[in-house]
């Protein structure tokens, strides 16, 4: 696959520089592959796909050595590859609706299960009752003519948060499902639908560590010497889990950890296949070719990289580096990977572009992402991604991650603070807070600034720690204070 | 649809990518502009920090007495502020604000002993140090000694917390039959000498200014300005016999009996101050000021023979400012403007804003931000003040504050109770027999009023230019355990709320609060909030904290 050349900033402006002393006008890329193409498609049809906790480093298109994403990488390399997508949030809950209102968590407040929660009161966080003015992308994809349906693995995105809101048809009763709940109803909706332009959600847990497959693991990956106690199940997964929060941090052996990347690696592939069912759906149906994909997932997955499981507690990349392939309806294009970093804040600034859909001057004003259209024309896009997540009130994480590849985190409650040089340690494990000060500094200023500008105000907060269950189980540690 | 500007940080890239620009080959024949580097990569800066420093002494501000002559030529080549508002009556406390831009209790520096750790540490110098600043301090106001003392490694007491993030920590020192430790920090030249080819920061702090005035000016200065065969009051008095009686510097021993021009002893008045005894110490805190103005001349005229001048920032400020008898009162117990306001310039590289006045109002939390504005430093988010950049630039026409916020906390009394009457008890004649005798009863009271672990409640106090009005929080614990009760033997009330009209009584003689129902509601809505806010954001201590003891001579 043809990679489009990025370049850092100043070599940017060097290139920049150059062309204008030589040429005295900027001259577009002669070799981009989406020449031509208009990259306007009003009327067309609009497939979101959320693979829920699918973390980037886990999909082969995304460097992953092993090939277990093959329809994933096919549409990739017909389409737009976007190789350093960041997710707002690290769990499904605060990550997903920012697809939808193309602003942030603290904007959405969608940022636990209960937005209050203390029994015998309990208040189930929603969209419209925590941030009313908000305006969804179904609300303004079916003002503009869309038939708009969702089918859900229910859970997190299940529609009494909100995420039905602006959906004809949203399903949700598959309690984390995965896509032979959802992607079979998807179709069935889309029957008829041949001669109406249509917004389709499609997710499923198939990824995540609280699915499992119906007829139970075949362990395609797991190896056959493999003997330890571990069998890949949801409590097992929790189990990890729990013990990580309670703990801080678990102790599995080499083998128990190859043994979960298997597993998981089982999961993505399972997945995969999946979603391929549903695209031979698509073109039966005769839609496939009138239709632009967009394949991402809300996070990641944490597989130990910081002894630890499952998602939602830490901002590293392993939970908020995830996919985004945007796939036009042109067949057989060659497609571009684009390395420059992008956030799923983008998300829905970049589908309305695409649609050529006008959103109202209201909406235009609460996107805080924009269009990656300038992007995929080959543009080069320079733009930091924040992450934040206020995961059970177990803590409350803000980042930062800039395009020159750093990140700092700061833990609100406690105002530790992590820097790291994702160039030379994407793995996250030697904190440089003391050795690169001024960075640091900087970068801290840059994250209050950001939240600041998006009215959170960091500093006029207090972090209590807290809980606020997700899973059922975890309310039973809940005492009144 | 936006991204957040975040112009400070980008700077340095906007540099970096004018550096490539030019550097290209000009094929088109354009000039380019030159590189802008960011500011902090060339210039120094030196904050002079002067203690009890009342602007209206000072021709800058208007001055009838020539004590000033080199500050006055420095206001000439400055933005010269005249309503720069400190935010609270005490050095270390004032002092702290303007280095973390944070009011007092929201930086935890709330008296003359914290427990260091609970400070905020993201002070100027701190951050100056980020962006590699040769940080230095010299110093001569015993408040900032605290305990470490860098030059020699020393500790002198553990638990400082001015001395964080500078390099050099110099201090003056008493030395062999010296009269005070508050003399003119010389070595501050010294330090420009030898360091002027490193881009620094140098703090320059002096405490000459303070109680008693003028001791350390020498002899035939200290005199300059005193009325003609004037006695000091206090010689003719039956004063219990101790080296500050039989001096002719007005000290704090003297002066802390003084309450509406009365002089109390064995809680009885026995003298009425007259015009020629607040003359006589008008006169030897002029002295003082005369002085601290030469030595100031000295600083600038260093950095002009070292060459500094062209890329030197300049900042002068009083610390806070002082009574002098305006309402028969001295020192600076309270929040009178005599006592929160301040002087401030600016002097900028290149001449820029040069002759600019400014009389909006600005604080102290102020200069930090304005500082690294202008270095293009990002502000740091628990920065509480703004940079008045903007408004010197004409971007904002607004003033940059139309309130300010001063605390006093009654942390005098606190501070007495903690270890300062004893220690003058201990000196054995300071108080009369009568007093003694009371002495151990009123410690006692205060410690049990002032849990030590939490701050008591204080005074605050809102300003514009136009009003002022202060509020006491706690009025029956102040009127307690007020010293002006100790040492007047009765209650002292106060007003519970009381509003000055500045501009028609800037002395604030006059309670109109009665008259002006209003302005009292609109201006106690608006200091309640602050308070609120402040106390929800405030520092909060701990059972285990050590509380340290700042010496205090």
């Amino acid at each position: 696959m043809p990679r489009l050349k990025r370049s850092r900033p100043i070599l940017a402006a060097l290139l920049l520089a150059a062309t204008l002393c030589l040429c005295g006008t900027v001259q577009a890329a002669v070799d981009s592959p989406v020449a031509g193409l208009p990259l306007k498609y009003k009327d067309y049809n609009i497939v979101l796909v959320s693979f829920d906790a699918m973390q980037g480093n886990h999909v082969h298109c995304l460097g992953y050595p092993k090939d277990i994403t093959p329809t994933i990488d096919a549409m990739a390399k017909e389409g737009f590859n976007f190789t350093q997508n960041i997710s707002v949030a690290s769990w499904t809950v605060p990550a997903s609706m920012t697809w939808f209102t193309g602003v942030y968590p603290s904007e959405h407040r969608l940022l636990n299960k209960y937005s209050v929660y203390e029994p015998p009161v309990e208040v189930i966080a929603n969209l419209k009752k925590l941030a009313p003015q908000i305006v969804t992308l179904a609300e303004v994809l079916k003002a503009n003519g869309y038939a708009t349906g969702g089918f859900t693995g229910d859970a997190g995105v299940n529609g009494v948060f909100g995420y039905s809101q602006g959906f004809d048809t949203y399903f949700d009763q598959a309690k984390f499902g995965d896509l032979t709940d959802s992607a079979p109803r998807a179709l069935e909706w889309l029957k008829g639908k041949k001669d109406k332009k249509f917004f389709v959600f499609l997710h499923g847990y198939d990824s995540h560590g609280q699915c499992i497959p119906k007829k139970g693991f075949d362990r395609r990956f797991v190896d056959p010497n493999y003997h330890g106690k571990y069998t890949g199940s949801a409590q097992q997964q929790e189990a990890l889990r729990e013990e990580g929060l309670a703990k801080g941090a678990i102790n599995l052996s080499d083998a128990d950890v190859a043994f979960w990347r298997a597993i998981y690696d089982e999961k993505i592939n399972r997945t995969d296949g999946r979603f391929k069912k549903f695209l031979d759906g698509m073109k039966e149906l005769g839609l496939y070719d009138k239709t632009l994909f967009v394949l991402t997932a809300d996070h990641g997955t944490e597989v130990y990289e910081h002894k630890r499981f499952d998602h939602g507690f830490t901002l590293y990349d392993e939970l908020i580096h995830v996919p985004l392939i945007i796939k036009l309806p042109e067949r057989n294009l060659r497609g571009i990977a684009i390395p420059d970093q992008v956030s799923s804040i983008d998300v829905m600034p970049t589908i309305l572009d695409l649609l050529d859909v006008q959103a109202p001057e209201a909406v235009k004003k609460q996107m805080r992402g924009v269009s990656l259209v300038p992007a995929m024309r080959g543009e080069p896009i320079e733009q930091d991604a924040y992450s934040e997540t206020d995961y059970r009130l177990y803590t409350f994480k803000r980042s930062i991650r800039t395009t020159d590849g750093w990140k700092f985190i700061i833990t609100m409650e406690s105002n530790q603070k992590e820097l790291y040089n994702l160039n030379r340690d994407p793995g996250e494990s030697k904190n440089l807070i003391e050795a690169e000060p001024r960075l640091a500094y900087e970068l801290e200023q840059k994250l209050y600034a950001h939240f600041a500008g998006i009215g959170h105000d960091l500093t006029k907060e207090k972090w209590k720690t807290g809980l606020s269950p997700v899973y059922p189980s975890q309310a039973k540690g809940w005492k009144k204070k | 649809m936006k991204r957040l500007p975040f112009s400070l940080v980008s700077t340095l890239a906007a540099a970096l990518s004018a550096l490539v620009l030019t550097s290209s080959p000009a094929a088109n024949g354009q000039e380019t502009a030159p590189p802008a580097l960011p500011r902090y990569e060339n210039t120094n800066v030196i904050l002079i920090s002067l203690q009890c420093l009342r602007p209206d002494h000072l021709g800058a501000y208007g001055y009838k007495r020539n004590t000033s002559q080199h500050i006055d030529a420095l206001a000439k080549e400055s933005v010269v502020f005249d309503n720069a508002i400190s935010q609270a009556n005490l050095t270390p406390v004032a002092q702290m604000s303007v280095f973390t831009s944070q009011y007092p209790r929201v930086n935890g520096m709330v008296s003359f002993e914290v427990p260091q750790d609970r400070v905020s540490k993201n002070t100027l110098a701190a951050i100056l140090k980020l962006y590699g600043y040769n940080t230095a301090a010299s110093i001569s106001s015993p408040e900032f000694f605290m305990r470490y003392d860098s030059a020699t490694g020393a500790v002198v007491s553990p638990g400082d917390v001015f001395s964080r993030g500078f390099d050099y920590y110099g201090r003056t020192r008493r030395g062999l039959g010296g009269r005070s430790i508050r003399k003119v920090p010389v070595g501050s030249l010294q330090w420009l000498a030898v360091n002027k080819d490193k881009k620094f920061f140098l703090w320059i702090a002096s405490g000459l200014i303070h109680m008693p005035y003028a001791a350390a000016v020498p002899a035939a200065d200290r005199v300059i300005y005193d009325p003609p065969g004037y006695t000091p009051f206090w010689k003719k008095l039956p004063l219990p016999k101790s080296e500050s009686a039989e001096s002719a510097d007005p000290s704090y021993e003297v002066f802390s009996r003084v309450f509406r021009n009365d002089f109390y002893l064995g809680f009885a008045p026995v003298y009425h101050l007259t015009q020629a005894d607040t003359d006589y110490v008008n006169a030897r805190y002029d002295a003082g000021v005369a002085y601290t103005d030469r030595f100031v001349g000295e600083v600038l005229k260093q950095l002009d023979a070292l060459g500094l001048r062209k890329n030197t920032l300049v900042v002068l400020q009083s610390i806070h400012g002082e009574e002098l008898g305006e309402q028969g009162n001295f020192f600076h117990y309270d929040v009178t403007d005599t006592v929160i306001k301040n002087a401030l310039m600016i002097r900028f590289p290149d001449g820029e804003f040069t002759g600019k006045r400014v009389a909006d109002q600005v604080q102290g939390i102020d200069i930090m931000p304005t500082v690294l504005n202008y270095l293009d430093i990002p502000v740091p988010h628990e920065a509480q003040g703004v940079s008045v950049l903007p408004f010197l630039r004409g971007e904002q026409t607004a003033p940059p504050n139309e309130y300010a916020y001063i605390d006093r906390m009654p942390w005098w009394e606190y501070t007495l109770s903690k270890w300062y009457l004893e220690f003058k008890n201990n000196q054995g004649d300071y108080f009369v027999p009568a007093e003694k005798e009371k002495l151990a009863a009123y410690q006692k009271l205060i410690a049990q009023r002032f849990n030590a672990l939490k701050a008591p409640p204080g005074d605050i106090a809102i300003r514009t230019n136009e009003w002022k009005l202060v509020v006491r929080k706690n009025k029956p614990l102040l009127d307690e355990v007020s010293w002006w009760k100790f040492i007047s033997g009765k209650k002292q009330p106060v007003d519970e709320v009381a509003l000055f009209d500045l501009k028609n009584d800037p002395l604030e003689t006059t309670n109109v609060a009665k008259v002006h129902p209003g302005v009292v509601s609109r201006l106690k809505e608006k200091l309640l909030a602050w308070d609120g806010e402040i106390e929800r954001q405030k520092t909060t201590y701990k059972k285990e904290d050590k509380y340290l003891i700042i010496p205090y001579p």
